[in-house]
């Protein structure tokens, strides 16, 4: 499948993802069981759309209703709400603490990729952080040289980076 | 359990978003519509979607009366492929539950408010009716029971 129409038919939409992080919450002070119009305020959208959206993640098997319709996630549904709390942390430490956005950005940012990247990309990327936070001195200088570093782009517009089109002229262009 | 005014208006102005978005679903439901008993089920959405707006203008009502501006907020984007008419009033069964039990968790914070208090006792009694009455034409997991009116 192509990327594009991997990423349309992502099993973990954002909204789901945003669902079973706030029955997550919600849950934690009373045993894992939320409450819909708890998970309603915490959204800030309707009950009617949290127990629409329910239905689905109910389909998936991530969530259980009891009698009363209060919700808690199966484990299926917090082995999913763990692996995105996971990612989003990882991604906000790499955008904040090594490409040195600013934390509210980096809060944004994670927020709007953390449940579309893979286990694998997530992995890679702790790793990563572990290697960097590592005590050896070529790791240790490394981060500060990044943030000292302005590479202007060469007159020529083409770098090993860009090979051909400039990447920066892109993204400064961008909307 | 009292409320002061401006907590009171922010629960009403939630029930009337709760209102106000089943209407629009409603609407849009009626258009996914596919199969046995699709006639009869859109003209249930018709109804409901009528009642869910004088619900939430009733609500507005409420809000006006106690000083204040009705405040409208709605994120929704509706949109969803063909639907069988049992799995439609299965989702409406949901949205008015929702609806019932929100109007039954604020009837207390209404106690120094009687004429509130009296609509919300409606509200409930109409939420409960409407409730029954999905229950009654799809009960869960049976087949549905509508029947196209006469001439449609």
């Amino acid at each position: 499948m192509e990327t594009w129409k991997e990423f349309e038919a992502n099993e973990l939409t954002h909204s789901a993802a945003h669902h079973l992080l706030a029955i997550y919450d919600v849950g934690l002070k009373y045993g894992g069981w939320a409450r819909v119009s708890d998970i309603a305020r915490d959204l800030n959208i309707t009950r009617g759309s949290v127990s629409i959206n329910l239905r689905a993640l109910k389909k998936r098997g991530w969530v259980e209703t009891d009698a009363h319709r209060l919700v808690k996630l199966t484990s299926t549904g917090l082995q999913a709400a763990k692996s995105v709390m996971a990612k989003r942390v990882i991604l906000k430490t790499f955008i904040s603490d090594i490409l040195g956005v600013p934390r509210t950005q980096a809060e944004i940012d994670s927020c709007k990729i953390e449940h579309l990247i893979s286990q694998a990309t997530g992995e890679r990327l702790a790793l990563f952080l572990r290697f960097l936070s590592g005590d050896t001195r070529a790791t240790h200088d490394l981060i500060p040289r990044f943030r000292r570093f302005r590479g202007d782009c060469p007159k020529n517009r083409t770098c090993d980076v860009c090979k051909g089109q400039c990447l920066m002229d892109e993204l400064k262009r961008a909307i | 359990m009292c409320a002061n005014r401006a907590d009171l208006v922010e629960d009403l102005n939630r029930l009337m978003a709760e209102e106000a978005e089943a209407c629009l679903r409603y609407f849009q439901m009626r258009f996914r519509l596919r199969g046995p008993g699709r006639v009869a089920a859109e003209a249930f959405f018709e109804d409901a979607l009528r009642e869910t707006l004088e619900h939430a203008d009733a609500i507005a009502q409420q809000i006006r009366s106690l000083g204040h501006i009705p405040r409208l907020r709605i994120d929704l984007s509706l949109d969803g492929g063909p639907m069988r008419p049992a799995e439609a009033l299965a989702e409406a069964l949901d949205v008015e539950q929702q609806a019932l039990d929100a109007y039954k968790e604020f009837l207390p914070r209404t106690a120094s408010h009687p004429t509130l208090e009296k609509f919300i006792h409606a509200q409930i009694a109409v939420e409960t009716e409407h409730v029954q009455e999905i229950l009654t034409i799809a009960p869960a997991g049976a087949p549905l029971k509508l029947v196209d009116k006469p001439g449609s």
